[in-house]
């Protein structure tokens, strides 16, 4: 039965740990019991003692470690529980003492306003001790993480004295420190693998993340800016207004309008260059072309060069005053198209009016996209078998029931999931949009007032809402998580499709 | 019938001629202009009147207040070096914990991450931005190092496609023969992925020459000595700057385009595969 129960050690963290306290020796009991009184000292803590002096903190972090320490130390691993204990009292110690002060204030999100106030010692003007709530919402979230991994691995120290328990009523030897840190690098090495990009992944992507949905939530703008003013929560208030009719609101007008232009720009743009693409590797490869090598690399070399430098050059050339311009002035176009009445002025304004814009960018987007679709096109297409074609030709299909019935099925069963995340990609296309559309002012009054213009892109939107004056830092994540939804529904239908097709091996 | 043939064979090359052109206009323009004599853009011809490669000379050899080319070529490389090696190191543990390593909620951590990948850069970069000014590493290398390479680990995808692929029965007969997990990994596995390093690596390299949004934002100092090429470029097309520097801006686009254009030659053909997720196989 315990035998069984050994290799069975599948149960998540909290049952395994609940387990160790129920059916474990009285070491355990006694260590859940240390954990469990610290813990209670650590919340209660702040209202019995106040924050004057931390001793209790040190005393409380302590228990814990203490706590942690003994699950090993009992089942005789001795340098392993001495590392841990210290570990552990350190590690809370320290993020107790630097984050408490914040924690506390999270609810409010600071209450005093920094003003310059008289030192009555040295009769000078001095700043008080005022509040950042940027610092507070940031640091205070980081100590509650901290708090919740520290007890993820308290639980997970009592679950593994459970284990160990059983090892031994099993008559198995227990690994010494020795045979712990070799397995890191032999049956556990996923975790010593795991550890640092984990780390990395966790600071660097996942905490901007709750930050950023923790903001959405407060009214953190321009007039609410620390250090001089104080933020605080305003509940889903940005979420109704940036979803509420538009109206009463220019940032529910503004995003109705980004939002059908991005979901119009991501079909769009994903699917001519997709196609687009595909008919140019045909033209490539049909047996017409001579020099295939040579006009492949003619398309190439327009990958080499990065892409914010061919979009910011390609701007220029469409200016204005730029020098496609002149040219069709040159030709008479400007003027034929004046007097036909199309244009008014005596330019043609590719990226100064919102609809020839759109239209300029979708175009200009094809241009930068078309080479990379053709190389994975060329390399796709390569692929088909021949025989199947050949086979259709004789029995009489002509080429373009061949494209559709035999190459596009094919074509597709092998790019689609990376359609649908060059969907998600063209959504949140920053550079083609921000480079080309960079010296453009709206003329749409409802749409300057929050940082919008009409080419703009949720995700140009957003980036605009944090700069300049207007910065509107609550409405920029509300923006954020309203886009994130987006792509992850589009992310999810990706990934099941990807895994459907997928070629990894199951493990047996 | 013949006839037929060779109207097709004029009319796919001409429309490929034709379409190669529309492609080339803006590099061909690029470099044209980056041996103009003229400063400023010359928005009457699309030849310059007059040729020259002064631009080059004073691009590199004569770094003036706003165009420090060199300075910012050297900044990228270093942070392109670091953080090349930072992000493979990343991926390839990460693919390997992934693709060859069987444990516990693998695949949900798997799943996880893919979704988190797809939450792109420039939505959380604001917070990202406020955290490293709380660490004291906005304006400094080291800081876009780290915002560069610290989340690698999550585009593990392609590389964990390519292990997937090492037969499973070469690793069970090694951990037989008494190897560790450790030397399957160092010995095995790494020797027989060479063509995914080397895409990892390039890959990897060309980030940061090709980033403008998060070097943009990081770097708010008006030290132009800390810039990127990127982020130096882009404000010599700032409108008070173009007329002076619109020559040397494409002198300094074209540089920077020739060794991204080798590397990228070299990668090209990894491209394909990676985009597919390794479904190309014959």
């Amino acid at each position: 039965m315990e035998e069984l129960m050994l290799f069975d050690n599948q149960g998540n963290l909290i049952s395994k740990a609940g387990k160790a306290v129920v059916k474990g020796d009285l070491g355990t009991r006694l260590c859940a019991l240390m954990m469990l009184a610290g813990a209670v000292l650590l919340i209660g803590g702040a209202s019995w003692f106040g924050t004057q002096s931390l001793t209790w903190v040190y005393f409380a972090a302590g228990l814990i470690g203490l706590g942690t320490g003994l699950c090993y130390a009992c089942r005789k691993q001795y340098t392993k529980g001495l590392i841990f204990a210290a570990a552990i009292t350190f590690a809370i110690s320290l993020a107790y003492t630097a984050s408490i002060d914040y924690i506390l204030k999270l609810d409010t999100l600071g209450t005093v306003e920094r003003k310059m106030e008289i030192d009555w010692t040295t009769g000078q003007q001095v700043e008080n001790d005022y509040d950042h709530s940027f610092k507070i919402l940031l640091y205070g979230i980081i100590g509650v993480a901290a708090m919740i991994l520290t007890s993820l691995f308290c639980f997970n120290a009592l679950g593994t004295s459970y284990r160990l328990i059983l090892q031994r009523r099993c008559g198995k030897p227990v690994n010494n420190i020795m045979q712990d840190l070799r397995s890191l690098l032999d049956e556990k090495f996923h975790l010593t693998l795991l550890s640092l990009p984990g780390l990395g992944v966790l600071i660097f992507t996942v905490m901007p993340m709750v930050v950023l949905i923790f903001v959405a939530f407060t009214n953190y703008d321009s007039k609410h800016l620390p250090p001089s003013k104080l933020f605080t929560w305003v509940g889903m208030e940005n979420l109704f207004d940036l979803l509420g009719s538009a109206q009463n609101s220019d940032f529910a007008y503004a995003f109705q309008k980004i939002l059908s232009w991005t979901i119009i720009w991501a079909f769009v743009a994903t699917f001519t260059c997709y196609f687009g693409g595909i008919l140019l590797a045909m033209l490539l490869n049909s047996k017409s072309t001579i020099f295939p090598k040579f006009w492949r690399t003619c398309f190439v070399i327009c990958m080499a060069v990065p892409q914010f430098v061919s979009l910011m050059l390609i701007a220029r050339f469409f200016g204005d005053m730029g020098i496609a311009n002149t040219m069709l002035s040159n030709l008479g176009v400007t003027g034929l198209l004046q007097n036909l009445g199309i244009i008014s002025k005596d330019y043609i304004p590719f990226l100064s009016d919102p609809t020839v814009a759109k239209v300029m960018i979708l175009i200009i987007n094809f241009w930068v996209g078309v080479p990379y679709q053709m190389l994975i096109a060329t390399g796709v297409l390569m692929n088909i078998p021949q025989d199947i074609l050949e086979s259709a030709k004789i029995d009489g299909a002509s080429g373009w029931v061949r494209f559709w019935k035999i190459t596009m099925p094919y074509y597709w069963s092998v790019t689609g999931p990376s359609v649908i995340t060059s969907i998600v990609g063209n959504i949140n296309n920053f550079n083609v949009i921000y480079l080309l559309t960079s010296t453009y002012t709206t003329l749409d009054m409802s749409l300057a007032k929050v940082n919008a213009k009409e080419m703009d892109l949720l995700i140009t939107w957003l980036f605009s809402l944090t700069q300049g004056d207007a910065a509107n830092y609550a409405m920029a994540s509300v923006i954020g998580l309203v886009s994130f939804v987006i792509c992850a529904a589009f992310t999810l239908v990706s990934l099941f499709r990807m895994q459907r097709g997928g070629r990894e091996k199951a493990f047996g | 019938m013949k006839r037929k043939r060779i109207f097709s064979r004029v009319a796919v090359n001409v429309l490929l001629l034709v379409l190669a052109v529309v492609w080339l206009i803006p590099i061909v323009w690029m470099v044209l202009n980056s041996f103009s004599t003229s400063t400023a853009m010359n928005t009457n011809h699309f030849f310059p009147d007059g040729y020259t490669i002064r631009n080059y000379i004073e691009l590199l050899f004569n770094p003036g207040g706003t165009a420090r080319f060199p300075t910012w070529f050297k900044n990228t490389f270093v942070i392109a070096c670091f953080s090349c090696v930072i992000s493979t190191l990343f991926v390839l543990m990460t693919a390997y914990a992934f693709s060859c390593c069987n444990f516990r909620g693998r695949k949900s951590i798997m799943n996880f991450a893919v979704v988190l990948n797809m939450f792109p850069g420039v939505l959380t970069m604001v917070a990202m931005y406020f955290i490293l000014q709380a660490i004291g590493l906005t304006d400094s290398h080291v800081g876009l190092v780290l915002v560069y390479s610290a989340g690698a680990g999550l585009g593990y995808l392609i590389c964990k496609g390519f292990f997937d692929t090492v037969p499973a029965s070469l690793r069970e007969a090694a951990k037989i023969d008494g190897a560790s997990e450790l030397r399957v990994f160092i010995q095995i596995v790494i020797p027989m992925s060479r063509p995914i390093i080397v895409y990892t690596i390039i890959n990897s390299f060309m980030a940061p020459w090709m980033d403008f949004v998060m070097a943009r934002l990081m770097m708010t100092s008006k030290n132009s000595d800390l810039y990127t090429v990127s982020i130096g470029l882009f404000d010599m097309l700032d409108k008070s700057r173009i007329n002076e520097y619109f020559a040397q801006f494409c002198a300094g686009a074209a540089l920077v385009s020739i060794p991204i254009g080798i590397l990228f030659v070299i990668m090209q053909k990894f491209y394909v595969e990676g985009i597919t997720g390794g479904a190309v196989k014959g």
